[in-house]
């Protein structure tokens, strides 16, 4: 709890030093645009977020959302019916969801390799089906998912701050988001103690590969058009927006109000990185530097913990 | 409860072991076959073979190049077989894609090259294996070439910029969307660009950032821009992409602007044709496509091929988009005497 | 690690299909291809199969190695003699081991977000200084260099194999060797004995920086130019051969000679692909089926007792 304190208050610092520094951060307008744009990271970081609380890992998920999002913008141009298009994305992002949970549970593969090969065939997959063609021309009651807004308030913060609630409520009382962070502080213990540890982790990689379902239809509606190479900028915002927010690679630590606190983080310095003009070359530094304060925050607050416990 | 607990253990121990032999031996057999299937999927036709290099799977220009390549291929009854990077823009790749090819011997090749700088030394190995190069796009910057086709990327800049600001009554603010920094077609559009600036005084640059190439970027970029530059009258986009994500940006600030872009896919038509996009510079992947490969052609041939074949800096709008509007299905290459006049 | 790993398997299967397709696989000019075309992978492959037994990984290697060939290409371009440019893309690729393996060892950062943060201030240095370009006018010792051959075998594969043997040896035959191997899954040995585990620690991630920076040698002979961008993904790469030869995250177990098979395995699918071919998106698939093929046969390979181990 405290470190995700110390993470809001980084966010908050940095939107003190962003007004400051430039007249155009600080207004309605541009908050809820990076209110937007952190959504659809959040969208596809939440799902992430579970498998990491597992110790484990989805590197495919840029991939899943790619062709989700060709596969359902492609229904939805033949058959002319958003929602069995946006039923075919999400379907299809679970689908991969399975099969990645198959491998680490079945099979008992390394999640990390795994889902790196999962992220090559998804791409190759991709390639072969869309050839380079671009599917666009969405009607404007779909496009607005992505663009549109309601009460003055973007959608998908909507979409966002649903999920975030969705996922609050899994993981802090459901016995099944008990179980989560129960398999990943320590496995052993928790199959001993009668979780049942597999269905748990094939749920999670299949919430994984939902949310990116998900987020491919917003991204779709967001973009008004498909494309092969959609998912290929997106996995590592997400990943990082997942570490950022406090969630441990080795399981049992995190939250999904970290995870959001992430993205938000990594949308404010491309923001704030615009507003000011800086050269987009600067843009991996900055990450980078971000994601390692942010984790040492953690580590140095879990050390003082222990050293006063 | 220990004995039950460890025949449980071991009965479950030994199907579970039985289930992942049964599972590896199913993948190495579907290995087997896969990669049998992938070594008989070939195309065949007779007449000369062109190797055909391009950046990436995902850009549809280069997904048109290719097209136009086949489509040459066919008429001249050669044969083509392209090779693209598993990695997007890959250096490395393509370089030992061009090693692999050169122990094919194929008879010439089409070269886009990933980097117009890096992969010199595998154009030096084409030159030195004595396989003629048809360079397309972006220009190399050293080695021997039997021609290059493509566009003056700086002209194709130039005009571009130059029909918006005439549009926009030769004053008001834009903003710049880059495409890939570093790269030659990127950094020779945005020096046309700068150049019309230069000839239209009253017309303000207010933001200049590159945005890859790529839809989702330019629509972050330009969201973001926005809000510091409330008043942009145009956009100015190195390519259709760009251009189009920044339309969406715009839109979904319920604004109007001019805004163009290069390359003329059919999304830009569609565009130009709703009266979205203002204007799109052409370059026509298809017919460069068709043109490399003709000339490759051509050279084996012994037929007189030109030193380079630069296609005039055209701009696509809501008064001529009906020429450039063509269906892919439906799309021909045009005879060589129509492009190069003798 | 004495069995042969299970990616040994695989190689024989892909070798065999790729030869009799009768496309001209089975040449010496193309089996020196697939030596030239892994040899840098190889080179970064082999510090990572030691990072990776000791419980850690390097994801900046990629970044690192693309900034170190922009540092060497610069420096050649400006006219310093190779001996130096190399040593200061030596000294580049250490600077950022050492900053890795300060950060996981001393700042106990988690190896993967330390090397994540690491590959983006390599790469924003890159990409800040070249702008995006290539740095060319490299002049011609290098590419000299990189063309020569020893007994008619291409440098980079001499050098490939060299590392390969150097760090065979020492991961046996030495003390160094005896500890690092240690330092995944048996840290409290060295403890007990009095060794300075973190410093060895440490060191692992300075010996991968370092090997990045020398492989930009190659890179940058091969290239004869250094790019920002060049060597993003290699990592991974990196990571995909080690695991796939039998090394695994958990338990400290590793084999050199593994990743050389996975290296291998790697460079002849991808040669085999291209000579046969293939159609590109269907290469794509290709290799991410058959990574997770390999990683199937490896992991039943693996003795009983480990994977009951890991039933849960």
């Amino acid at each position: 709890m405290k470190t995700l304190a110390y993470r809001l208050i980084a966010v908050a610092l940095i939107g003190v030093a962003l007004s400051f520094t430039t007249e155009s951060f600080l207004t309605v307008a541009n908050v809820l645009n990076v209110f937007r744009q952190a959504s659809l990271t959040f969208l596809i970081a939440s799902g992430l977020t579970l498998t990491i609380l597992t110790a484990g890992l989805d590197l495919s998920v840029g991939a899943n959302v790619g062709l989700s999002a060709c596969l359902a913008a492609t229904v939805m141009q033949s058959s002319g019916s958003v929602a069995l298009g946006a039923a075919t994305g999400l379907v299809f992002g679970a689908g991969v969801g399975i099969v990645n949970g198959l491998m680490v549970t079945l099979l008992r593969l390394p999640p990390f390799i795994a889902t790196y090969g999962m992220l090559w065939t998804l791409n190759g997959f991709t390639y072969w089906f869309m050839g380079g063609d671009t599917i666009h021309g969405f009607s404007p009651g779909f496009r607005a998912l992505g663009s549109g807004y309601w009460l003055g308030v973007p959608i998908p913060i909507y979409l966002m701050l649903g999920f975030l609630l969705a996922g609050a409520v899994f993981t802090r009382y459901t016995t099944l988001g008990h179980d989560v962070y129960a398999i990943g502080a320590n496995r052993e213990a928790a199959r001993l103690s009668g979780v049942p540890v597999r269905s748990r982790i094939n749920l999670v990689y299949v919430l994984s590969g939902a949310m990116a379902g998900l987020a491919a239809v917003v991204y779709l509606a967001r973009l008004n058009s498909a494309e092969a190479d959609i998912g290929e900028p997106l996995t590592l915002p997400a990943i990082a927006a997942v570490l950022i927010g406090g969630t441990s690679l080795f399981g049992g630590v995190g939250s999904l109000l970290g995870t959001l606190v992430g993205a938000l983080t990594l949308t404010l310095v491309v923001n704030g990185m615009n507003l000011l003009a800086v050269d987009a070359s600067w843009q991996p530094l900055v990450t980078g530097v971000i994601v390692l304060l942010a984790v040492w925050i953690d580590v140095v607050t879990r050390q003082r913990a222990e050293a006063n416990a | 409860m220990n004995m039950n607990g460890n025949c449980q253990t071991q009965r479950s121990r030994r199907s579970q072991s039985s289930v992942r032999f049964l599972i590896s031996a199913c993948s190495v057999c579907s290995a087997l076959i896969v990669v049998s299937v992938i070594a008989s999927a070939r195309l065949y036709a007779d007449g000369e073979k062109i190797a055909v290099f391009t950046k990436n799977q995902t850009n549809p220009y280069f997904q048109m190049l290719r097209l136009g390549a086949d489509n040459a291929a066919k008429q001249m009854n050669a044969r083509v077989t392209h090779y693209v990077p598993t990695r997007p823009d890959s250096i490395p790749d393509q370089m030992s894609q061009i090693e692999d090819v050169i122990t094919k011997r194929p008879d010439a090749a089409v070269f886009v090259p990933v980097d117009f700088k890096a992969v010199a030394p595998g154009l030096l190995k084409m030159n030195a294996a004595k396989i003629p190069v048809v360079n397309v796009t972006d220009r190399v910057e050293k080695g021997d070439i039997v021609t290059f086709v493509g566009l003056d990327d700086y002209s194709v800049g130039l005009a571009t910029a130059r029909y918006l600001f005439k549009k926009m009554n030769g004053s008001g603010a834009i903003i710049i969307l880059e495409g890939v920094r570093g790269v030659q077609t990127s950094s020779e559009r945005l020096r046309g660009f700068k150049k019309a600036l230069e000839e239209f005084p009253n017309v303000k640059l207010l933001a200049s950032q590159p945005a890859n190439y790529q839809r989702l970027a330019a629509l972050t970029v330009t969201e973001n821009l926005i809000q510091r530059h409330p008043n942009v009258n145009g956009v100015l986009a190195a390519n259709d992409s760009m251009a189009l994500g920044a339309l969406e940006a715009f839109d979904g600030a319920n604004r109007k602007v001019l805004a163009v872009g290069i390359n003329g896919t059919k999304e830009a038509m569609d565009a130009i044709k709703a009266g979205r996009l203002l204007a799109s510079g052409d370059n026509n992947g298809f017919v460069q496509g068709c043109v490399g490969t003709m000339a490759a052609i051509r050279r084996l041939r012994n037929l007189p091929v030109p030193k380079e074949v630069v296609f005039p800096a055209t701009v696509i709008d809501n008064t001529n988009y009906k020429t450039y509007d063509i269906l892919d299905s439906q799309r021909v290459c045009p005879k060589w005497e129509t492009v190069v006049k003798p | 690690m004495r069995r042969v790993p299970g990616i040994g398997y695989l190689l024989v299967v892909l070798l065999i299909v790729f030869s009799v397709s009768g496309s001209g696989f089975a040449t010496a000019a193309n089996a020196l291809n697939i030596g030239v075309q892994s040899a840098v992978l190889l080179l970064l492959a082999l510090p990572m199969t030691l990072v990776i037994m000791s419980e850690g990984l390097d994801l900046s290697m990629g970044a690192v190695l693309s900034l170190a060939g922009v540092v060497l290409a610069t420096l050649l371009m400006n006219g310093r003699p190779l001996p130096v440019a190399l040593a200061a893309a030596i000294g580049v690729g250490a600077a950022f081991g050492l900053a890795n393996g300060l950060l996981v060892v001393s700042l106990d950062l988690p190896p993967f977000v330390a090397t994540l943060g690491t590959l983006g201030i390599a790469q924003g240095l890159a990409l800040v200084a070249t702008g995006g370009q290539s740095v060319v006018g490299i002049g011609d010792a290098l590419p000299a260099l990189y063309e020569s051959r020893l007994l008619g075998i291409p440098f980079s594969i001499v050098i490939a194999l060299a590392a390969f043997a150097v760090f065979r040896f020492a991961l046996r035959q030495t003390r160094w060797g005896a500890y690092v191997s240690a330092i995944g899954g048996n840290r409290e040995s060295l403890v007990l004995a009095g060794v300075r585990a973190n410093r060895y620690h440490v060191g692992l991630y300075v010996l991968a920086g370092a090997m990045a920076g020398f492989a930009a040698l190659l890179l940058t002979g091969r290239m004869s130019s250094g790019h920002p961008t060049a060597a993003i993904g290699m990592e991974f790469d990196a990571i995909a051969a080690v695991i796939v030869g039998g090394t695994s995250f958990e338990r400290g177990k590793g084999s050199l000679g593994g990743t050389l098979v996975g290296v291998v395995t790697i460079g002849v699918l991808k040669n085999g692909l291209n000579v046969l071919e293939v159609a590109s998106s269907l290469q794509v698939a290709s290799i991410g089926v058959l990574t997770i093929v390999a990683l199937v046969i490896e992991s039943f390979l693996q003795p009983a007792a480990r994977r009951a181990w890991r039933s849960a």
